[in-house]
């Protein structure tokens, strides 16, 4: 342990510490929450709980650290502990409500994918990124975890083994069979778009 | 597409393919995550300039991690949830 995480803030220099680092992950452990319960109302529950735990424990976290890391890793352990028997119910999720909620201007990054103006091409985009998300989300809920952490917060192995709290080894076996069964999953839609040869 | 490139190489023999495109399999997450060592990065490059079907299942992989990274549109969190966590904390302490 650190001299920092030993040391007391005063309220104002904890309230201050924690809005300047942990607050700025909001988004994409809004994003993870969403992904793992495919639920809004479960996802705001659940992110506000990680960042009341994460406040509660915030003289732990040593400052310059990974914060977002810090933070997946509690918002996993709450699923966990407190969410998980929720989410094997049959999902509650209307596709077309969600679709509202979508943020069609944060899609594109550096990974290949131009942004353009064709009405065609940004439709034909939308539908790609609905086909994924459906075929996501009908993986069971540990290769769900392994691939967006992965694809799609760009965790290395390491810190997924540490937020997953499991070895770099099933890390690896994990998102092996979690991209082989998405794969089967997309096959014959990637086909119809000309994306399989 | 890239299968039309592909088709201009003739394939290993199967003696070869077996060693070799095993350890190649082994190896495609960690190479498409950037996470192999030079070493086996270059084991890698070596391998699917002569392989077909490894350089496919190369191709294949990366497009299925650019699907995700590329198309899968992020949820926007709702404008009040900083203004609740903040609030929340404040009421606990």
């Amino acid at each position: 342990m650190s001299e920092q995480t030993g040391k007391q803030l005063s309220k104002e220099e904890k309230d201050a510490r924690f809005e300047a680092e942990l607050l700025p992950v909001l988004d994409p452990l809004y994003n993870f929450a969403y992904r793992l319960t495919l639920d809004e109302d479960d996802a705001n529950d659940l992110v506000q709980e990680t960042y009341l735990k994460a406040y509660r424990f915030f003289d732990y976290f040593e400052q310059g650290t990974n914060a977002k890391a810090w933070l997946f890793r509690i918002l996993k352990n709450s699923f966990i502990n407190e969410f998980r028997k929720k989410s094997k119910q049959p999902a509650k999720v209307d596709y077309s409500e969600v679709e509202g909620y979508y943020n069609t201007e944060d899609v594109e990054g550096d990974n290949g994918v131009a942004t353009t103006t064709d009405m065609r091409t940004e439709s034909v985009q939308d539908l790609i990124g609905d086909e994924v998300a459906s075929a996501l989300n009908t993986l069971p809920v540990d290769f769900r975890t392994v691939i967006i952490l992965c694809d799609l917060e760009g965790f290395t192995y390491e810190e997924m083994a540490k937020i997953l709290d499991i070895p770099i080894g099933t890390v690896r076996s994990r998102l092996h069979r979690a991209r082989n069964s998405l794969k089967e999953k997309l096959e014959k839609y990637a086909k119809t778009m000309g994306y399989n040869s | 597409m890239e299968s039309k490139f592909t088709e201009m190489y003739q394939k290993e023999s199967a003696d070869e393919k077996d060693g070799a495109c095993g350890q190649v399999a082994d190896l495609l997450d960690s190479v498409v995550d950037g996470e192999a060592s030079a070493e086996e990065q270059s084991f890698f490059n070596n391998h699917i300039e002569e392989c077909v079907s490894c350089f496919e299942s190369h191709q294949k992989q990366k497009l299925l991690k650019g699907l995700i990274s590329g198309h899968l549109k992020r949820v926007i969190v709702p404008e009040s949830l900083a203004l609740t966590i903040k609030a929340k904390i404040q009421e606990t302490i």
